[in-house]
C-alpha cells in the first residue's frame, strides 16, 4: 500500500496536483488572481510540475537521469516561486499596518539570512550517498530549499503571533498550508539527505499525502466564504464611563488637572 | 543522523506551532463583550512617575548608592508589569478593532484600522521598552526611556474612543471606557 506504483501512490501524485489546476481555474476568474499573483503562478507551476514529473516517471522511455534532471529543473523554480509566495504573504500581513511594516519585514529578512546559513551548515553535514550526485544532490537541496522556506513561514506566523497582526483569511489560509507541507516535507527530507530513510517508499506517500491536506486547506480558506460573526453592542457599567473620561482628561491635560 | 534528527524534531514543533496559532484563531470570541471586560484599567499617572527620569534623578540626590539601587530595581520592576498590561490591552483592542475592520460604514471602517496601527505600535513598543527595562535592570544605572509607550497609550485611548463612538454615537466610549 505505502510502496511505489500503488493505486494510493498514483492517486497521491495525480490528485492533488489536478485539484491545484482546479483551484486555480475558480481563483483566476475572481480577484484573487490580482491580488495573489504570485501565489497563482506557483499553484499553476506547482501543479503543471507535478504532473510532468508523473507522467516522466510512468513513462518507460525516459531514463532514470532524464527523471532526475527534470527534477533538479522543477525544484529550482519551484523554490524560487515559493520564496516569492513567502514573500507576498509577509507583504499581505503587513501592508495596513505602517507602525510593524519595516520591523516586521527586517525581523523576517533577518531570520531568512540566518536560515540560508544553517541550511548552508545543514547541507555540508548531509550524509554521502552512493547514488548518482543527481539524485543525491537532489536530497541535499530539497532539504536546504524546505529548511529555508519553512523557516520563514515559521517566522511569518511567530511575528503575527506575538504582534496579534491580523491575517487576511486568504492570506491564512495559504500560509497555513504552506507552513503544513513544508514543514513535514523538511522533516521528511532531513530524514533522507541524512541518510537516515532512503527508498523505503513511506518518504513519498508522506510528502504527497501532505501536500494533498495543504491543497484542501487552501480550497477551504480560499473558497469557502468567512463565516459573519453578528456584532452585539458592548453594555459596559456606567461608572467606567467616568474612570475613562478622568483618565483621558488627565492624559489630554495633565497641568488642568493639577492643583 | 543527529542533524537529521534535530532537523525532525524542529519541524514537529514549527509545524505544533502554526497548528496551535490556527487553532486558537479560530476559538477567538469575536464579541465586543467579553473582550472589553478583559481591559484591565491602568493608572496612567503612576505610570508617569515611574518613567520620569527627574523622579530618578531626585532619588539618586537623596538616596544612598545601595538604597537607590533596591529602590530602582523595585521601580523597574513596577514599570514592566504596567508595560506587560499596556500590552495585553493593546492585544485586546486590537481583536476588537478586527471585528470593525469590516463595518459598511467607512468612517467605522477607518477608525478601526487606525485602533489596530495604534494598537499595533503600542505593543511594538512595549516590546523595546520591555527590552530596555530588562536590560535596565541588569545595569541599574543606565538610562530608561519608557515615554515612547506612555505617548502610544495616549494615543490608542484617543482611537478606541473614536472607533466607540462611531460604532454606537449613543454611548460614545463604551468600548474604551475600562482603558
Amino acid at each position: 500500500m505505502l510502496q511505489a506504483h500503488s493505486i494510493l501512490w498514483h492517486y497521491l501524485w495525480i490528485a492533488p496536483n489536478i485539484l491545484c489546476l482546479v483551484l486555480a481555474v475558480a481563483v483566476g476568474r475572481s480577484s484573487f488572481r490580482r491580488q495573489y499573483p504570485l501565489f497563482f503562478s506557483y499553484l499553476i507551476f506547482s501543479a503543471l510540475e507535478g504532473i510532468c514529473l508523473y507522467a516522466l516517471d510512468v513513462s518507460p522511455k525516459i531514463s532514470a537521469i532524464t527523471w532526475w534532471r527534470v527534477f533538479w529543473g522543477g525544484t529550482i523554480v519551484d523554490g524560487l516561486l515559493k520564496f516569492a509566495v513567502v514573500a507576498e504573504l509577509l507583504h499581505h500581513l503587513l501592508h495596513s499596518w505602517p507602525a510593524v511594516a519595516r520591523l516586521g519585514r527586517n525581523l523576517v529578512s533577518g531570520v531568512g539570512a540566518l536560515l540560508v546559513l544553517l541550511a548552508a551548515v545543514a547541507a555540508a553535514f548531509a550524509a554521502p550517498d552512493n547514488t548518482h550526485w543527481l539524485v543525491g544532490g537532489a536530497h541535499v537541496l530539497s532539504q536546504t530549499l524546505y529548511l529555508t522556506v519553512a523557516g520563514l513561514i515559521l517566522s511569518i506566523f511567530m511575528l503575527a503571533a506575538s504582534f496579534r497582526i491580523p491575517w487576511e483569511r486568504s492570506a491564512f489560509g495559504i500560509a497555513l498550508g504552506a507552513g503544513v507541507v513544508w514543514c513535514e516535507h523538511l522533516a521528511v527530507w532531513a530524514l533522507v539527505a541524512g541518510g537516515v530513510v532512503r527508498n523505503r517508499g513511506w518518504e513519498d506517500i508522506a510528502n504527497m499525502g501532505a501536500f494533498h491536506l495543504c491543497v484542501l486547506i487552501w480550497f477551504y480558506y480560499l473558497l469557502v466564504p468567512k463565516k459573519v460573526a453578528a456584532n452585539a453592542p458592548t453594555p459596559l457599567p456606567e461608572n467606567n464611563l467616568d474612570v475613562w473620561n478622568r483618565e483621558l482628561e488627565r492624559l489630554v491635560h495633565p497641568r488642568a488637572l493639577q492643583p | 543522523m543527529t542533524l537529521a534528527v534535530i532537523l525532525v524534531i524542529a519541524a514537529a514543533l514549527a509545524l505544533l506551532f502554526i497548528l496551535g496559532v490556527t487553532f486558537s484563531r479560530s476559538l477567538q470570541v469575536s464579541g465586543g463583550t467579553a473582550l472589553a471586560t478583559q481591559i484591565q484599567p491602568i493608572d496612567v499617572e503612576a505610570f508617569r512617575n515611574l518613567v520620569n527620569p527627574a523622579e530618578d534623578d531626585y532619588l539618586r540626590r537623596r538616596l544612598p548608592a545601595s538604597e537607590f539601587r533596591r529602590v530602582r530595581q523595585k521601580r523597574l520592576r513596577a514599570t514592566a508589569a504596567y508595560v506587560r498590561t499596556a500590552g495585553r490591552n493593546a492585544a485586546i483592542l486590537i481583536r476588537m478593532g478586527q471585528t470593525a475592520l469590516t463595518a459598511s460604514d467607512p468612517a467605522t471602517a477607518e477608525a478601526a484600522r487606525r485602533l489596530v496601527d495604534n494598537a499595533l505600535l503600542l505593543r511594538r513598543n512595549a516590546a523595546f521598552a520591555l527590552l530596555r527595562i530588562y536590560l535596565a535592570l541588569a545595569w541599574p544605572n543606565s538610562g530608561l526611556a519608557a515615554a515612547t509607550v506612555l505617548h502610544g497609550y495616549e494615543r490608542l485611548n484617543g482611537s478606541a474612543m473614536l472607533l466607540g463612538r462611531l460604532q454606537n454615537p449613543s454611548t460614545p466610549v463604551r468600548i474604551s471606557a475600562a482603558l
